[in-house]
């Protein structure tokens, strides 16, 4: 089993048959999950709405979306609608039988809102709020992804999860996909970004292990951080390799698999 | 411009801003513990030991 992550960027400027035809090659030889982003998206569509969008940081510097309860209604109607349904008719179009899903669907992803949140406000100081409609992922129900895929399916999923108190809440779409991957038992989780790979001091890094990884992470930029994090997670959870390559490539899935580009994480 | 409250795990002096509101997080000098600054209704400061959440990695 193959779990690859799109990018928002990706979807925005990149869904044409190079990438099409990679996803339905891969998707034919074998199980394939994708799991898709669309941040930015969201951003939009909520400015179109007058529903302005506030971004706080943590103390680590990782800038995120404050999802209040509006926020995270309009994130749920453009996640799982607008940018969910343009990846399924785009795989259909070319012939892929793709299936869109948001993790509320089955209760496919379920996480704990995270009540308070500690962040750095405008005076630089350290602040607790209340923590909005985000959640830490706790289960990933993957007999709905077996279901699917045995019979043929591609599911395309949307990073939204189900709470315990069943409410939307806004998940990281690459830590998604690594919970999805390390439920499945994939072999390998494919981040597909909109850069080369993890780049230390303007050098690509071709191959890391867990513990390198672990090591670099407090030095990573905003957004890369995310996807090494992720890429931890799904090692530890038992996905053997972990990818984060350029989608922007011809044949990025390929060429993620033969390790052409792009940063390759493994345990050891 | 600060206020000086005692920490509640060791005694030591945490320095907090006159114009801190609830919810800042301070720490004490002394022995690390972070808490929570509560102000209270009459207009003082407690100090309750921090509970706080992972960060907020949604997208």
């Amino acid at each position: 089993m193959l779990v690859v992550k799109i990018g928002g960027d990706i979807i925005q400027s990149r869904m044409e048959e190079s990438l099409l035809s990679d996803i339905r090659r891969i998707h034919e030889s074998g199980g394939l999950i994708l799991v898709h982003g669309g941040g930015d998206e969201v951003t939009r569509i909520a400015e179109m709405l007058g529903k302005e969008q506030r971004f706080i940081q943590s103390p680590s510097g990782i800038r995120s979306r404050y999802t209040d309860l509006e926020t995270v209604q309009i994130y749920t109607m453009v996640m799982a609608g607008r940018v969910n349904k343009a990846v399924v008719r785009w795989l259909q179009s070319g012939g892929v039988p793709a299936v869109g899903l948001s993790g509320i669907d089955g209760a496919l992803i379920r996480a704990r809102r995270k009540k308070r949140l500690l962040i750095i406000d405008e005076r630089g100081r350290k602040r607790i709020i209340e923590g909005g409609y985000t959640g830490k992922i706790t289960e990933v129900e993957r007999g709905l992804l077996d279901l699917l895929v045995e019979n043929g399916y591609l599911p395309v999923v949307a990073p939204i999860a189900i709470g315990e108190e069943y409410e939307p809440l806004n998940v990281d779409s690459d830590r998604a996909a690594a919970h999805i991957a390390g439920a499945v038992g994939a072999d390998r989780v494919i981040f597909l970004t909109d850069v080369q790979g993890v780049t230390l001091n303007g050098k690509l890094l071709e191959r890391m292990t867990l513990k390198e990884a672990e090591e670099i992470l407090p030095r990573m930029g905003a957004g890369m951080d995310k996807k090494v994090l992720a890429s931890i997670e799904a090692l530890k959870a038992g996905v053997k390799e972990a990818v984060i390559c350029s989608g922007f490539l011809d044949e990025p899935i390929t060429r993620a698999i033969e390790h052409k580009g792009g940063t390759v994480i493994t345990l050891e | 411009m600060t206020l000086n409250v005692k920490c509640p795990e060791c005694d030591g002096e945490i320095e907090i801003p006159s114009d801190v509101i609830s919810g800042e997080i301070v720490s004490c000098p002394d022995c690390g513990m972070d808490y929570e600054v509560v102000l209270t209704e009459d207009g003082g400061i407690e100090l309750k030991p921090a509970e706080i959440e992972g960060e907020d990695w949604g997208e």
